[in-house]
């Protein structure tokens, strides 16, 4: 772990933007992939099936793209786009909202596994000192920092008074494009950024090439979507019965069919049975 | 028994056997050692046990030797008010018993009768031997009370070509079905008229088979849920452990609860084998003895684990010993304790459960059908498409991880229970009745013995490499699934197995894609 401040080399240039700067700024991991183009995935922890798809499904496909995911490594959208990043044998670096060592004492489960991970994939930066523990308010200028390392920044899910748009409204004021995902009315988890795209503050998000366009790299292919039974899972994970119903095909012609994609990843397990859109 | 009991007339030193009557008709010589045949029962094991009984002048006493437990300890009081309130008499000498062999303990109060007998034998009250396995407790007034565990007493009797039993009137049933000769004794006074040739008491008739029983819940009441049902056809078929998840109210419970109507019947051996347990614990109704159908176990989720694997001292068996050759239903999984959980792993492998206690070491047979049901998430709304789910992944996560990953890793099959939709629950269209796949389940068990064993769970890896052989599609479909490394060595082999199953109901003899993709898709793996 190391401590840069504003003074080194090493220190990444658009944290200059923010007014302090953070003084030192904690590195456990490969600092140096700050300076390649970073895209901020960030949303709410409360996400939806939706939410998660798409979080997998841009952190994937920017991550292809050539860029580095970033985001605030809080359980939900946060987590799906790290984890997103390093299955497609990409980087991603977690900003903390309290000290490192403080948060690798204290996850548990899928994020500290992720935590882990991100030090041999990517990074684990803090404006905190390593052992200051979390608090309510230290998530603010996380979130600043989030906005200040990206070149973009993309809010997948938040419902009103989410922290997701604080970074928004810090991404606006330091002048990095921000995009937002459209979600459907009526949602809770969608409200934030409806309102987002509504107000013409975020442009809508509307797939990962329009996100890489905007930080200057050539954007991936949109993936074509002609497969019915992917369609099918657009909305959320579905168990087999369902899948019957929706395709209107033969049992066993269903069973071969997800039996490939499942194998090819496109697909995946949820464990209870279900199936849902794979990140690929 | 030729060695029963005859009297040795040991106290002058001349070292001659006489019949014990002849010498003292009411009561019996000095040094006279009468021996009568009990059996012990630890865990399911059993031992014979001669009751040795020394009935020497001295000061009035009366002593248990050879490692009897507190309830054998305790035998002396019955024994002697038994004897007394029965009207004969107590010898007011130094008798001594001795339960050999003496280095084995001994539990329960099984050995009242035998002991109560020799002494009468040996003071010459009763003038003929006792000759075969005497079993009960003795009640103060000299009736008979029934013991747990009668079944596998008298089996071990016959296994060692002791043919006779004498039992309390309430366990008669259970020995009489293993085709015992069974005298049934009601009291100790009976007993003795019985061997003096006083009252001869008639042998007791094998119990009639319970008529056959009648399910709670049919497969075809239950709507939609095609899936989940498949699922259980081929839990039930091949003998693989079951995950049903879903929201509340979706109808986990009633599925499991059909389960019964589709398992095949008990074989006679596996009904002789889970009604010992029963009768171990106790559960055995005197009436029908024997276990018709299969039994289905569903302990609360609060269960401990010496509720679910058995233990305690004497080791009684536990639910999961409880549902050999039938099924263990785990209502809630999750919410089990994760220790209670974990200790399921050794009988899901193995079939059986060795408890270690300072005692001694008893093994129980679990060969069983799990049938698991869980809500995928704290509030249940997961996935649900008719509510929100209010939890936040760390909780989901957290939840499902109350399941270890080897618990999770033997449960073969994996479905979800969706909520049904209201235009399909009126629908009024006919369904398979349970009947009918109980039929086909039947079919494929068929060709299942036809391979040496009860069920395709139980193949080994030898047997599934010579038995599950795949067609052209399946083989490159598995090599496929191989290729992306989606499969443990275990996985491999457990889906091969149900693999196996799916092709059984089909009554076909290679595997095909088709079931090898069932087998897949049913074993999620996250």
């Amino acid at each position: 772990m190391i401590a840069l401040h504003p003074e080194d080399a090493d220190y990444p240039g658009a944290l200059r933007d923010l007014r302090p700067a953070p003084d030192p700024l904690w590195i456990d991991g490969d600092g140096r992939i700050l300076a390649r183009p970073c895209v901020a995935i960030v949303g709410t922890r409360r996400m939806s099936p939706y939410g998660e798809r798409i979080a997998r499904e841009l952190g994937g496909a920017l991550t292809r793209a050539g860029a580095v995911v970033i985001s605030g490594l809080a359980q939900g959208i946060d987590c799906a786009a790290h984890a997103s990043a390093i299955d497609a044998g990409g980087t991603s670096v977690a900003v903390l909202g309290e000290g490192i060592t403080s948060l690798l004492a204290n996850a548990r489960g899928r994020r500290r596994r992720l935590a882990v991970a991100l030090r041999d994939h990517g990074a684990l930066v803090s404006p905190y000192p390593p052992i200051v523990p979390a608090h309510g308010w230290m998530f603010a200028k996380r979130n600043a920092v989030i906005a200040a390392l990206s070149r973009a920044v993309v809010v997948v899910e938040a419902p009103h008074a989410s922290g997701a748009l604080i970074t928004a409204a810090d991404a606006v004021r330091l002048g990095r494009p921000l995009f937002a995902v459209p979600g459907p009315l009526g949602a809770r988890g969608s409200e934030g950024t409806n309102a987002l795209v509504a107000s013409g503050i975020a442009r809508a998000c509307l797939g990962a090439d329009d996100v890489a366009r905007a930080v200057g790299l050539a954007a991936p292919a949109r993936a074509s979507n002609a497969d019915p039974l992917l369609d099918a899972l657009a909305a959320g994970p579905l168990d087999l019965d369902e899948l019957a119903r929706r395709m209107r095909i033969d049992r066993s012609a269903l069973r071969a069919r997800l039996v490939s994609l499942v194998l090819s990843g496109a697909v995946v397990d949820r464990g209870d049975g279900r199936f849902a859109r794979g990140a690929g | 028994m030729a060695d029963t009991v005859i009297g040795r007339y040991g106290g002058l030193g001349r070292g001659s056997y006489r019949p014990l009557a002849r010498w003292y008709p009411t009561i019996g010589p000095v040094g006279a050692v009468a021996r009568t045949l009990g059996c012990a029962l630890w865990g399911l094991e059993t031992a014979l046990v001669t009751v040795e009984v020394d009935v020497a002048n001295g000061l009035p006493h009366f002593a248990i030797v050879g490692l009897p437990d507190t309830a054998v300890q305790e035998a002396r009081e019955r024994v002697r008010a038994a004897i007394r309130n029965a009207g004969f008499e107590f010898p007011l000498r130094r008798v001594t018993v001795n339960l050999a062999p003496a280095e084995r303990r001994k539990e329960g109060t099984g050995f009242d009768l035998p002991i109560a007998l020799a002494i009468l034998r040996a003071t010459g009250q009763l003038t003929a031997d006792p000759d075969g396995l005497c079993l009960g407790e003795l009640a103060l007034d000299g009736a008979l009370r029934p013991v747990r565990g009668a079944m596998p007493r008298v089996r071990r009797a016959l296994g060692a070509g002791i043919c006779r039993a004498y039992v309390p009137v309430e366990n008669a049933g259970e020995a009489a079905a293993l085709g015992a000769l069974t005298i049934p004794f009601a009291s100790l006074r009976e007993a003795v008229a019985h061997f003096n040739g006083a009252t001869r008491i008639a042998p007791a008739d094998a119990p009639p088979p319970a008529a056959p029983p009648r399910w709670a819940v049919d497969l075809g009441d239950i709507v939609g849920q095609e899936t989940p049902k498949r699922a259980l056809e081929i839990a039930a078929a091949g003998g693989h452990n079951l995950l049903l998840v879903g929201p509340p109210g979706t109808g986990k419970t009633l599925l499991a609860r059909a389960l019964p109507s589709i398992l095949p019947p008990l074989d006679p051996d596996e009904a002789v084998e889970a009604s010992a347990v029963h009768s171990v614990a106790g559960l055995i109704d005197p009436e029908h003895p024997l276990l018709v159908a299969r039994p289905f176990r569903a302990p609360h989720h609060t269960a401990s684990h010496l509720a679910l694997v058995g233990g305690g001292t004497p080791p009684r068996p536990g639910e999961v010993s409880l549902a050999h050759a039938g099924a263990l239903f785990l209502d809630e999984f999750a919410e089990f304790q994760p220790q209670v959980l974990d200790t399921l792993r050794e009988p899901l492998e193995e079939g059986a459960i060795t408890i270690s206690r300072a005692g001694g070491a008893a093994t129980y047979p679990a060969r069983f059908v799990l049938v698991a049901a869980m809500n995928p998430c704290p509030c249940g709304h997961a996935g649900d498409a008719g509510a929100e789910c209010t939890c936040l992944p760390d909780a989901v996560d957290r939840y499902r991880g109350r399941i270890s990953g080897p618990v999770m890793d033997r449960i073969d099959l994996r479905v979800h229970v969706p909520r049904v939709p209201y235009e399909q629950l009126r629908d009024d269209e006919t369904r398979e009745r349970s009947a009918t796949v109980r039929e086909r389940v039947c079919a494929a068990r068929r060709l299942m013995r036809d391979r040496g064993r009860r069920t395709n769970a139980e193949l080994t890896i030898a047997e599934v490499k010579r038995h599950c052989r795949l067609d052209r599609d399946a083989e490159t479909l598995m090599s496929e699934a191989m290729r992306v490394r989606r499969l443990s060595a275990r996985g491999y082999h457990r889906v091969l197995r149900v693999a196996r199953t799916a092709a059984d109901l089909d009554r076909s003899e290679r595997i095909t894609a088709d079931h090898l993709a069932t087998a897949l898709l049913l074993r999620a793996v996250p």
